[in-house]
This record gives C-alpha cells, structure tokens and sequence, in this order.
C-alpha cells in the first residue's frame, strides 16, 4: 500500500531553491530532456509525485542520478518552476534519505554547522599536529592508512540503504544482475560521465571539469589514502612518475574546482544558478586539498624534505584531508560519485526484473 | 470617401478590425461623425482573413463583409486606410491626430478597380495576406473583398516598367504620389487596434519558422478558407495532401519562458474549429490536437469541443516541448505520454500548426492619450467592474482585443459599450 505524506512537498523543498507547486504538469520538462528515456522518464513523473506526497515512489527513484542538470527544463517550463533544481534538490534529499547516520539531513538543513565544524576541526587539528613532537610523517602515515576503513564503513551504508530503497523493497527481494554490458556501462558511465553530452547543447567546458577534477580527484585518493608520498622523509624528482601523477592531480583539481566555483559565482548557466552552502564547502574543499597537496609536493620538489615550510605545509595538508575524509565524504555531496553509477546499474536490475531474467534471492 | 488636409468629426476610431467596425457604425447610427484610420490598405482587419468562424462555423467573410460595406457607405463615417497614426494631441477638450497617408501610386479619385493593372504587372511577390502561402502582383488589389477596391503598388518591388500606366484606362498610376499628412480633429477616440499573433520566431525549440510544413495559425485559416491560395488543403514544401496535421496548443500563451504567461482565449477554439473543419476537407487524415488543457468557455464552446472529440479528433495531454522535421520536411513533434507510465515520445506529422496567442497590434503609449497599460501592453481599464471600455484617459475608450485577448462575440459586444461610452462622453462635453 503506498502510503501518502503530505509534508513531503515542503520537506523536498528544504533542500533547494525552486518553485515546484507552480507547476501545472504539462509535461514540457519531460518532452525537452534529451535523457530522459522511455524506461526512465523525468522530471514531471516525479515532480507529481511530490506534489502528491508519494514518499515511496521518490524514495525508490533512479531518475534523479540521470539528470545531469543541463538545465533546459527550467529555461523552457512555462510556468517558471525550475524542475532542474527540483531534481537537485531530490538528489540532495536521496542522500539524507539514504545516510544511515542522519547526520547529512542535519548538515543540509543546517549547513553552517557543517562549515563551522570544518573549520573548528581543521584549525584544532593544524594545533595539534604543529603540537605534536614525535615523527610527524609516521603518524601522517598512520591517519591516511586509516582513511580507506572509515570511508568503506561510511559508505557502505549509503550503498546498502539505497539498494534496499531501489531494489529489495519495491522488488520484495535481492536481485542482481551479471550481464557483461550492464556492468560495463555502470563502468563506463561512472569514470566518464558520457551523459554529460547526452544534452541537447554540450556545455564542453562543463564536462571537461567535471571530468578533471574527477580524476584528479581520485589520484589524490589513491595517492593519500595509499600512503604513496612520504615528503618527510624523500625528495622526489620534479619529472618522476610520482611527481607527474601529482601534478597531474594537483592541476587538475583547481584548474576544474576553479573553473567550477567561477561558474557558481557567475551564476551564467541554468546548473550553477542556485548553489546550495553544501556545494560551496564541497568545491572549495576540493579546491584546497588540489592546493595544498601541489604546495607540499612542490616545496618537496624545489627545497627538499628539510625544509621548515615543508613541514607546516604537510601538516596542512593532511589536516586538509583529515577534515574532508571526516566531515565531507560521508556526508552530503560526495556520494553521488556512487549514486550515479550505481542508478544505472539499478535500472538494468529493475529491468531485468521485469522481463523475469535478474538473478534474485 | 473625402480626403481632406484637415477634417473635424465627433469620434476617431483607430483599428478597423471588427471591432472598430463595430463601433464607427454604432457611433454613426447614433448621429455622430466619425473617422476610421486603418494602417492596412483594407479595413476590415484580422477577421477578413479568416475562414469560417467558432462555435457556429459560419463563414467569416460573410459576417464583416456587409459590416465593411456599411462603413465605407455610411453618410458619416469616412475611413483612411493605409494611413498610420502619427500621434495624438490632447487640446482641452478635443483631440488633434496627426496621421499620415502612405501613397498608394494610384489617383483614387479616378481609380475605377478595373484590376488591368494588376493584369499586366510582370513582377510578382509574396502575399502577406494569404501569409506567404500564395502570391499577388507588385500592383494589386490587396484581396478580393478588399474595401476600398484601389490597387497599391509596392515600389520597392516595382521595376518601373510601366505596363500598368500604359494600360490604365483613366491614367490614373501616379508614381509621383508622396505620403500626405491629415489632421483629424475629434472629441474622443476609441483604440480599436487589436493583436498581433506571437511571432513563430517565440520560442527556439519550435524551429523558429524555418520548417516549411509548421505553419502559423492564420496562414492554416487561410489554407481552410475557400478562396485562399491552393483552393485547397496542402502542404507548402511539396504541395502533398497532408494525411496526419497536428496541433500545437500554448504555442506562444500562458509560458513564462517567453513572456506571455496569460492566456490568449481564443487558441483552444480556433484549433477546435480549423480541426473541425479539416475533417472536412481531408476527411481520412488524423488530427491531433496537443493541449495542456482545453479551454472551451463561452456558450456553444463546450458542445463544440465535444462534437470535435466525436469526430474522431485526438485531443492529447501534453505540451510539446521539440518541433524538428526530418529529410522529408515532415515534423516531428516532441512530448511527454502521461497516460500509463508516462515517457517521451517522437510523433511525426504531416503538417503541423502553433497555436500562436496574441501581444498588442499597436503600442497605444506612443499616442500619449493617458490610457494606462498593463504590463504585457494592453490597455487597462480604469474600473472594469463599471465600464468594458472607459480608460484611464478622459474621452478615451477602448474596443476589442486591444484591452487584452478576446474572441470575435466578445469584441463585438465590447465594441458596442465603448461606442456607447464615447457617444455619452459626447454628448456631456
């Protein structure tokens, strides 16, 4: 039985700047989306279900991972409704809705907690490790050796808790699916957001940074979180394989987290006109661990790991990391690098589903 | 018809559509005199265009027609067509329009609308009053029933041959004519100056009026009426019999995106009616009517929405949001099926129509009268709960769509209170 919730509206309507109930359900949104497909048709299904409270229906949706935000729906919706940040604004609420914790609903209502409690531990942490006597690079070590534990638990419940959203309850049982081209374009689509282009105009320069700060972002990852640099204790070759994978990475992140955080500040494309506090932390986060990470390898690189600069500059940066591995990842934002994939390998077990082909238990 | 350098008369009415028909005779029929300026070199407006009218389908022509005969005979009323109105001035209690009468190159004293001319004249160009559809020659009168019969040469298209000045029989082809200014003295003015269509170029994802088989309303009324430019139902690019025509409703009404976010009122009725009337002349071919929701409100709307529907028309809730062709230059309209589980879908037609709404004819501000306007440029008025067509400028009265969209029975009956008005303002001063 589908049960309605006649807060749901208001609730949806916390996470993001639109003005749903203008809507009048014409359909256009729907009709100008170049991804929205026959088997996966947004905005306005949902959008109705908002408005009349089908809390399941949202709860259970893949569509919301789909839309890339082109923003053609909200340039063309004759009643000025916005439903391309409605979509945003669902995905902001999936992720509280999906987070075990709670704790990212408490962050997106409340965002300025979330800022300030940044801030407090980033400043609490440079105190400490500028306090901290012992070998700094051992302990560096042993903080990023703990960051891939503390993540996969965080994030395992959002995965698990969004499976159990999409697939078990709607289903009423645990269905997967195997098929080679459905894992493929799971892959495919994670590492290069091709629907990107899918929009009717490509915004180019859109997807190039998305894309850069994407992979830099994940080098950073595995740099960091496999403990790759030691700065403390080597110098390292300015045109060494290490030091190219940082450049890269480092280069990457704010040429794409600046290009980002200008477009939020020019508000000239229909995707960055509104900007939640969530997704400034969430750029200007990137845009400091890119800095800090190339400020450390470059003092490493030009003065050697000597240098008293190094050494500040290294706390910063694990401090830096310390603080996003803590209070970002897990919370708000950063999941979607999971959602998106994950909605279409979802669908394709919807569908196999349906035609009765899924592997189920 | 006089024209003078200088005429006095009671009312000016400024429009010659219906509704400033309508009210110059009821004016004229209460004993006042009254002057008519019509920009086009025909009165009778858009309705003169049209072919049959909704819900009663009578045919259009023959409600104005005998309407335009009235005006060009009647002993006190004299129209100016092809004359634009430059600006009026408020003089205590009377208004001085400067107007301005574009030269038609022919002595209409000594015209006798023999169309010989229009015979010999070798240069042909696009008929703006069969919307481009047909054509009609450089010298021509403007349309069949036109009112007055004068022929207007057009000498920016016009090679100076000089067939047609050798071949008048009254010698009356004057290429010399210059554009004469009048001055109309009245004692109130009635705006009658109706809409325009939104432009097809309204809005980008509708292919800005280059696909050939996307028509405008009017140049459909114009395919539909009997004597319009194919004589019959056809398609412009290849001239093929359409089989599947669409309807695009909300085309250029009630969408924030493109300013215009009232309704029109008219667009679900004319479509209803140039669906109606397709059934006849291309009794195998499917209509559809894409809609966000029908608005059939006045009397007979109803009924006639649902014989429409019992004919076999499809009415779909959707608003297309794409019109793309393909390489047979057949249109594809895109939208959303809500039925079921609701998706996108591509549907190619034959011919398709937007259903454009109307924007003011004519920026009524330019004449300075005190009328106030609303903020999508019609003009409003100071109290409709009172009057339909008392304005916010004293002796200023308002007739038709030019107080906003409104179908042909509505402006008449408006036309008449505003003439009423005017005749009372009159009559006081």
């Amino acid at each position: 039985m589908t049960r309605v919730n006649p807060e749901l509206l208001e609730e949806i309507r916390k996470y993001g700047a639109f003005d749903i109930s203008a809507c009048f359900n014409c359909g256009n949104c729907t009709a100008v989306c170049p991804l929205a497909k026959e088997d996966a048709s947004f905005p306005r299904r949902l959008i109705r279900c908002g408005q009349v409270g089908l809390e399941d229906k949202i709860i259970s949706a893949v569509e919301p991972w789909h839309c890339y935000y082109c923003g053609e729906c909200s340039q063309t919706c004759p009643r000025e409704a916005s439903p391309g940040e409605y979509m945003m604004a669902l995905r902001r609420y999936l992720i509280a809705r999906y987070d075990i914790t709670g704790i990212s609903k408490i962050f997106y209502k409340n965002s300025y907690l979330q800022i300030s409690l940044a801030a407090g531990l980033f400043a609490a942490l440079v105190v400490l490790f500028n306090r901290y006597t012992g070998d700094f690079g051992a302990l560096a070590a042993k903080i990023e050796m703990a960051f891939p534990v503390y993540v996969t638990l965080a994030l395992g419940g959002y995965v698990l808790n969004m499976y159990r959203h999409i697939i078990v309850k709607p289903l009423g049982k645990i269905a997967l699916t195997f098929k080679p081209k459905h894992i493929y374009e799971t892959f495919y689509h994670g590492f290069t957001q091709a629907n990107f282009t899918g929009c009717e105009e490509t915004d180019w320069w859109r997807w190039i940074s998305h894309l850069l700060v994407m992979s830099g972002y994940t080098l950073t990852l595995l740099i960091s979180n496999l403990h790759l640099l030691e700065p403390l204790n080597e110098r390292y070759t300015p045109f060494g394989p290490v030091s190219l994978l940082v450049w890269y990475a480092g280069l990457s992140i704010i040429i794409g987290g600046g290009s980002m955080s200008l477009r939020r500040v020019f508000k000239r494309r229909e995707s960055s006109k509104f900007s939640h506090p969530s997704d400034w932390l969430f750029v200007t986060m990137l845009f400091l661990i890119g800095l800090s990470t190339l400020a450390t390898h470059f003092t490493n690189v030009a003065y050697g790991p000597e240098n008293p600069l190094l050494a500040q500059l290294y706390r910063i940066n694990i401090a830096i990391e310390t603080v996003w591995i803590i209070l970002i990842v897990p919370f708000t934002k950063w999941i979607h690098i999971f959602f998106r994939p994950l909605a279409i390998y979802f669908q394709h077990i919807k569908k196999e589903a349906e035609a009765g082909t899924a592997f189920s238990l | 018809m006089i024209a003078g350098e200088k005429i006095e008369v009671d009312a000016l009415v400024v429009g010659s559509g219906i509704a400033g028909l309508q009210a110059a005779l009821d004016m004229a029929d209460q004993g006042f005199s009254v002057a008519i300026v019509e920009k086009s070199p025909s009165i009778g407006g858009k309705m003169i265009s049209l072919s049959k009218v909704f819900p009663t389908l009578d045919c259009a022509s023959c409600i104005t027609t005998p309407r335009m005969a009235s005006v060009s005979h009647h002993p006190r009323i004299q129209a100016f067509t092809y004359s634009v109105v430059d600006g009026i001035k408020r003089e205590g209690k009377t208004f001085t329009a400067a107007v301005t009468r574009k030269p038609r190159y022919v002595d209409e004293k000594e015209c006798i609308s023999c169309k010989r001319c229009e015979e010999v004249c070798p240069v042909c160009l696009p008929d703006e009053f069969e919307m481009g559809l047909g054509v009609k020659k450089t010298i021509s009168i403007p349309f069949t029933n036109a009112i007055p019969q004068f022929p207007v040469m057009y000498p920016e298209h016009c090679i100076r041959c000089g067939a047609c000045a050798r071949v008048c029989p009254k010698d009356c082809i004057d290429f010399l004519q210059e554009p004469s200014p009048l001055e109309i003295k009245a004692r109130a003015v009635i705006l009658a100056t109706g809409y325009e269509t939104t432009p097809m170029t309204a809005k980008k994802q509708y292919g800005l009026g280059n696909l050939p088989n996307v028509l405008a309303p009017m140049a459909a009324e114009r395919l539909l009426a009997p004597h319009g430019p194919y004589g019959r139902v056809l398609r412009p690019s290849d001239g093929k019999v359409p089989d599947s025509v669409a309807y695009v409703q909300c085309a250029g009404s009630r969408d924030k995106s493109i300013g215009v976010p009232y309704c029109s009122r008219v667009c679900c009725m004319y479509a209803i009616k140039q669906a109606t009337l397709l059934t006849g002349s291309l009794p195998t071919a499917d209509i559809t009517i894409y809609y966000m929701d029908i608005r059939a409100f006045g009397k007979g709307y109803e009924q006639f929405y649902n014989n429409a529907k019992a004919m076999g028309i499809s009415f779909v809730k959707a608003k297309v949001a794409r019109v793309t062709e393909d390489a047979g230059h057949n249109p594809i309209v895109r939208i959303e099926r809500q039925e079921g589980t609701s998706a996108p879908e591509e549907v190619k037609h034959d011919l398709v129509v937007l259903s454009q709404g109307l924007i003011p004819g004519c920026d009524v501000s330019s004449f300075h009268l005190g009328a106030e306007l609303n903020d999508f440029g019609f003009v409003k008025l100071s109290d409709e709960n009172i009057s339909s067509a008392v304005t916010a400028g004293a002796g200023v009265f308002a007739a038709g769509v030019v107080k906003g969209p409104r179908d042909i029975p509505d402006s008449v009956v408006d036309a008449g209170s505003a003439a009423i008005e005017a005749a009372n303002y009159i009559r006081k001063l």
